[in-house]
């Protein structure tokens, strides 16, 4: 059963076509790696999955749900609000510069939307806040503030921070790419653990490796279209297009 | 009246005694200036931040019409002298029939003028908060309005206190401006001390109330900066 499913999605900035005619699913539990160079198009894709950027055609289905379908003109409408805000809420999403909110302590950050948006009481949020710190081995760090912590404890925060709304699929995008080289691995074992309890996951990422480890499908896209997806092995063992052998081979090289 | 004589009958005589005495006789006159100048200034400035986040708002607002009112209010009270509103509105309200005390007429003049300074100190402020904190709190499922109240404008007010700081500096100094409707503000009481006695004291007596005042204005915002000092 799908959870996320994309069909043929057409993004315009100004006049740059970004995205031109993605189409992808997800099923329950998978996880998802999307590759490709920088400007192709991937993290775009990923921000229009929870509505973060709009697109101008194509349809986004969430548990069967449709957020967004084309109208008669060919054009994209989007569904209500009010609906759009409870389809986004079962996706999670981490960002490249984790976004946590500096004027909050750890704990503060993980209880916030908890108590707002879920009107969770504040001891159960503040349970729920612990059972994922716990979980992202930040259980010491609940009373630090953001600045207090390395690029990798803060990005793990917001990881557990996104996990505390309970969402169906985790979305991440570009997760270690802010991280110095020596702390993107705490953050890619977490991502693993999660991996591993059977989350879904799409993970737009430049980490190969952890693609290949921990990705059951691979995407790579190259300006704005999906160039080759499959199994993830496949994919990057022995790409079929010259573009995706080429990029795997530039990143490969850079090691 | 008897200071002009015992300044006559002093015949220049500027020892300490006299100037101490003197000083003491023109206190009480000073403190009601003083009070003035405190009522004006806590009057504007109670209203003046809060106003200025809503225009901020507006300013920011996606609304074209909202968006370009507020920048039209911005441009007329940043654009044209204090002084000259405060006549306007003194004045010009008597003119076409609307009568209100000068004291009234002096807040409505600095809380218009006063909020459209502030209005766009608040919208560097917030313009200048990574557009990351907007996402996360919408990836989160904050509305709009907590999104604002919790995540935004208590990271901008740490990121405004310094040219707050600057705005009401300003503010307790242009109270001064008030004399012009005829109200009697700590320098009218200082200058027509002056001019009557016809001494320089009252002038230093009144700066150095206006010091005393920026100085606690000053400390004030330090102790703002150091509280929001926990984050960075």
């Amino acid at each position: 059963m799908h959870i996320l499913k994309a069909t043929d999605v057409y993004k315009k900035f100004q006049d740059t076509e970004v995205l031109k005619g993605i189409s992808m699913q997800v099923d329950k539990g998978e996880v998802i790696a999307i590759i490709g160079p920088s400007g192709s198009g991937k993290s775009t894709f990923l921000r229009c999955l929870n509505r973060l950027e709009t697109i101008d055609s194509g349809s986004i289905e969430i548990e069967g749900e449709y957020m967004v379908k084309n109208g008669p003109n060919g054009k994209a409408i989007y569904s209500n609000e009010k609906d759009i805000a409870r389809m986004r809420l079962k996706m999670g999403m981490v960002f490249q510069d984790f976004n946590l909110f500096p004027h909050k302590s750890v704990l503060e950050n993980l209880m916030m939307a908890q108590m707002l948006v879920n009107k969770v009481n504040p001891a159960a949020a503040r349970e729920t806040a612990m059972v994922f710190l716990d979980k992202v081995g930040l259980a010491q760090n609940g009373p630090n503030y953001p600045f207090e912590l390395s690029g990798g404890m803060q990005q793990r925060v917001a990881i557990a921070r996104a996990l505390c709304m309970n969402p169906d699929v985790m979305c991440f995008d570009e997760p270690t790419s802010a991280l110095d080289p020596e702390l993107t691995g705490e953050v890619l074992q977490v991502m693993k653990d999660l991996a591993m309890e059977n989350m879904t996951m799409v993970v737009v990422t430049h980490e190969i490796g952890f693609a290949r480890e921990v990705a059951q499908r691979v995407i790579f896209m190259d300006e704005g279209i999906i160039v080759e997806q499959g199994h993830a092995e496949e994919v990057l063992l022995n790409p079929q297009q010259a573009r995706t052998r080429e990029f795997l081979s530039k990143v490969l090289m850079a090691r | 009246m008897y200071r002009l004589t015992a300044f006559k009958q002093s015949a220049c005589k500027f020892d300490k005694g006299f100037i101490m005495d003197y000083l003491t006789s023109l206190l009480p006159f000073m403190l009601e200036g003083t009070a003035i100048t405190l009522k004006l200034f806590f009057l504007t400035l109670i209203m003046m931040l809060p106003f200025g986040v809503v225009l901020a708002l507006g300013r920011l607002s996606k609304l074209k019409p909202l968006s370009v009112t507020t920048q039209f209010y911005i441009w007329v009270f940043r654009g044209t002298p204090l002084l000259l509103q405060l006549l306007f509105i003194y004045f010009g309200l008597g003119i076409i029939g609307i009568n209100i005390d000068r004291f009234t007429a002096a807040v409505v003049a600095f809380v218009l003028n006063y909020t459209a300074y502030l209005a766009e100190v608040y919208r560097s402020g917030i313009q200048s908060i990574d557009l990351g904190q907007f996402e996360a709190a919408d990836v989160l499922g904050l509305s709009r309005w907590q999104t604002l109240s919790r995540i935004i404008l208590p990271q901008m007010v740490k990121r405004v206190l310094p040219p707050i700081s600057n705005e009401v500096i300003n503010l307790i100094k242009d109270t001064s401006l008030v004399y012009a409707i005829g109200i009697t503000e700590l320098l009218r009481v200082a200058k027509i001390a002056a001019v009557r006695d016809m001494l320089f004291v009252p002038f230093i007596a009144a700066a150095i109330f206006y010091l005393v005042m920026t100085a606690v204005i000053q400390q004030t915002f330090k102790w703002l900066e150091y509280r929001y000092a926990y984050y960075r």
